[in-house]
């Protein structure tokens, strides 16, 4: 009976054996995960980069994967939705670094970025984090974070989009600047940030901050418009901007803005009000859609994929952690004849120029400079679309 | 700045009315059915999604839209009273906990609906009305007014009606109010459904002024009851007085002050008056 006991453990542990590798053989994979706020009150940061970072991996892995050194893989994709909660976001990091994920995308979110970079530093060198969070730009080159790209271009860079608009407001004779920012981590480093932007150029600004959560901006735009400034500069996300520049024109407290956050949306909507809406988007669909082939294809197979209308005002996040991001993810991994040396992989990343959805290279420090367009709407709606590609 | 305050008066009267209504329903559940009903915030974003729904994706007309989702959320608030509620009355704890398990339910059923990307209706009522020199948003005087016409409304109901002296004789003496025929388990289904069609309206007003995300229940519901508290809680007046007066606290406080800590406005004002008054500001003892 002893015997026959143990053979039975032995063929039983055969099979076992054989099925795991079976299926290891037959299919090899690079994990990568998503730590994004796909809903939430902030979620417009990370909503379509986790819709559109899900096309570029169905369409590679519907391919049948990818191939490095001579081996095919497809990507194990997880996509976990932090609701923009840094205590839900560490609990959702901790278990990916113990699944030992060795590329995640995201967060775009400073405050979630800040609770888990901790634990990141703790696994310095064994995975590689792309995100867009506004701290991540002050982590970059601090010790224990070679982990770490930034796929999102900084402000006050010197091709940085807000130097260039901050520039671009001063020609329009613009002299006092309100900013209205929500009291947040992202909010006080934008605060930061462009304090010296406005001070380098010669423009007066005022800051007002506001609680998460304010629905009604009257009193702080009541006491902006007292100091009578030039242009209102509110954030950042197109919850707040909606209800700000529609008070902001219901109460006759300014009707010129400028955004480096946020859609164009709020403008449209109150486009016969409006003086002027000067904002930052990384890339303006409507137009792009019917110039450029492959942003016609990406609305095309989002709608196909989706089964619903394009975002066209959520779609300029995808410049962040995205579809892009995901093909240069799999040629750096090419160029690097590896999938496992993350390291390996980043340096591949910092030495390309990936011409996708967007022109896309990363400066010495790890953080992206890409194309982008500032949109300016005057009164009736009329646009008005300026690219600019710091790449070339 | 004599403009600026009586704007931010006007304005903060007009914010403090929305608390107002739902501290008015906290108010009336609580003298009737013992419950504090943290739910109601939830009901009043439901009331919001539902006008949204109506009006911007149906094309129902504003008005019917609201009095759609009024009627959709009582009849939620009637289910929710006789599948939940009914089985915690004169319990606060247990009543707590219920309306709390129930705002996950209800945000987490209208994340998986409408997702958590912010609504925004088409303007109902758009431009504004010069006041001595201040702009006022004709939409945000009409909701005041409908909003104080309702609770005046329900001030006469509550005093002049025969089951707003049941109420009242209710909420002083249960056990007298039976004797005397008044059907209590009616009654509190009746105030609990009333309530939450208040909170409802709230919400269908509240989408006509600001953009809708499902946690905006939340926030109301604190203030309302911050409001019935500071006024006296079973004071029907009162909360619509507790109400403007959390609104204006907020709105002359971020003149003054930073406006990054508007909430603590309202609180230092309702902690001042307990201080001196436990029972609220129109409280009796």
């Amino acid at each position: 009976m002893g015997a026959g006991f143990a053979r039975s453990v032995a063929a039983i542990f055969a099979t076992m054996c054989l099925a795991i590798g079976g299926t290891a053989f037959a299919q090899a994979t690079v994990k990568l995960g998503e730590l994004e706020a796909q809903t939430g009150a902030i979620n417009t940061f990370g909503w379509m980069s986790s819709q559109g970072t899900r096309i570029a991996v169905e369409e590679i892995n519907k391919a049948g994967g990818f191939e490095v050194a001579g081996k095919k893989y497809l990507f194990d994709f997880t996509q976990v939705d932090t609701r923009g909660e840094p205590r839900e976001a560490t609990v959702q990091f901790r278990k990916m670094m113990e699944d030992k994920t060795p590329y995640i995308f995201g967060p775009f979110l400073s405050n979630v970025f800040n609770a888990i970079r901790p634990i990141a530093e703790q696994h310095d060198g064994t995975f590689l984090m792309l995100g867009g969070g506004t701290s991540l730009h002050d982590a970059l080159g601090k010790p224990n974070t070679s982990y770490l790209m930034r796929t999102w271009n900084w402000d006050a860079g010197p091709q940085g989009f807000g130097t260039l608009m901050v520039q671009y407001i001063k020609s329009l004779g613009a002299k006092k600047v309100a900013m209205l920012y929500q009291n947040d981590a992202a909010g006080r480093t934008a605060v930061d940030v462009y304090k010296k932007v406005f001070a380098d150029a010669g423009i007066d600004l005022s800051v007002d901050m506001f609680e998460p959560g304010t629905k009604d901006f009257t009193s702080s735009l009541a006491k902006i418009a007292a100091t009578k400034p030039d242009y209102l500069f509110p954030g950042y996300t197109d919850a707040i901007l909606y209800d700000i520049v529609r008070q902001s024109l219901e109460g006759g407290y300014g009707a010129k803005f400028f955004i480096v956050r946020g859609s164009i949306g709020p403008a449209l909507k109150n486009k016969g009000e409006i003086e002027d809406y000067i904002a930052y988007v990384p890339k303006y669909f409507e137009e792009a859609e019917k110039t450029e082939p492959v942003v016609k294809k990406f609305v095309e197979t989002y709608k196909a994929f989706y089964k619903r209308d394009f975002p066209y005002d959520q779609a300029p996040m995808c410049s962040s952690s995205c579809y892009d991001h995901v093909y240069m993810l799999v040629e750096a991994m090419k160029k690097a004849g590896t999938v496992h040396d993350v390291m390996k992989v980043k340096e591949a990343m910092m030495g390309m120029r990936y011409s996708g959805l967007w022109n896309i290279r990363f400066d010495p420090s790890g953080e992206q400079v890409f194309s982008f367009n500032i949109v300016r709407i005057t009164k009736g709606g009329k646009i008005e679309v300026q690219a600019f590609d710091p790449t070339k | 700045m004599i403009q600026l305050i009586i704007g931010q008066l006007l304005n903060g009267a007009i914010v403090g009315s929305l608390y107002g209504i739902v501290a008015l329903g906290i108010t009336l559940t609580f003298g009737i059915t013992g419950i504090v009903n943290f739910a109601l915030g939830a009901f009043m974003m439901l009331g919001a999604y539902f006008t949204w729904y109506g009006y911007e994706l149906i094309g129902l007309p504003y008005p019917i839209a609201v009095i759609v989702a009024v009627l959709l959320v009582a009849t939620l608030g009637l289910v929710a009273d006789l599948g939940l509620f009914r089985f915690t009355r004169n319990n606060l704890v247990n009543g707590l906990l219920v309306s709390i398990g129930l705002i996950s339910i209800i945000e987490a059923s209208v994340l998986l609906t409408w997702t958590s990307t912010p609504k925004d209706l088409s303007y109902v009522l758009p431009g504004s009305l010069r006041v001595g020199g201040i702009l006022l948003p004709k939409i945000k005087l009409a909701v005041f007014a409908v909003l104080l016409l309702v609770i005046a409304s329900t001030y006469l109901a509550l005093t002049r009606t025969w089951i707003g002296r049941a109420a009242f004789a209710y909420a002083q003496n249960p056990e007298a109010a039976a004797l005397m025929g008044v059907k209590t388990n009616r009654l509190q289904t009746i105030v609990t459904v009333y309530s939450t069609a208040l909170a409802g309206l709230g919400g269908a007003l509240y989408a006509s002024l600001y953009s809708l995300e499902p946690t905006i229940g939340a926030y109301y519901v604190l203030k309302a009851v911050e409001s019935a508290i500071l006024a006296g809680i079973g004071n029907t007046i009162g909360a619509l007085v507790g109400g403007i007066i959390i609104g204006i606290s907020e709105g002359i406080g971020s003149v003054f002050l930073p406006t990054a800590f508007r909430d603590a406005y309202g609180m230092l004002f309702l902690v001042l008056i307990l201080l001196f008054k436990p029972s609220g500001l129109l409280g009796s003892k």
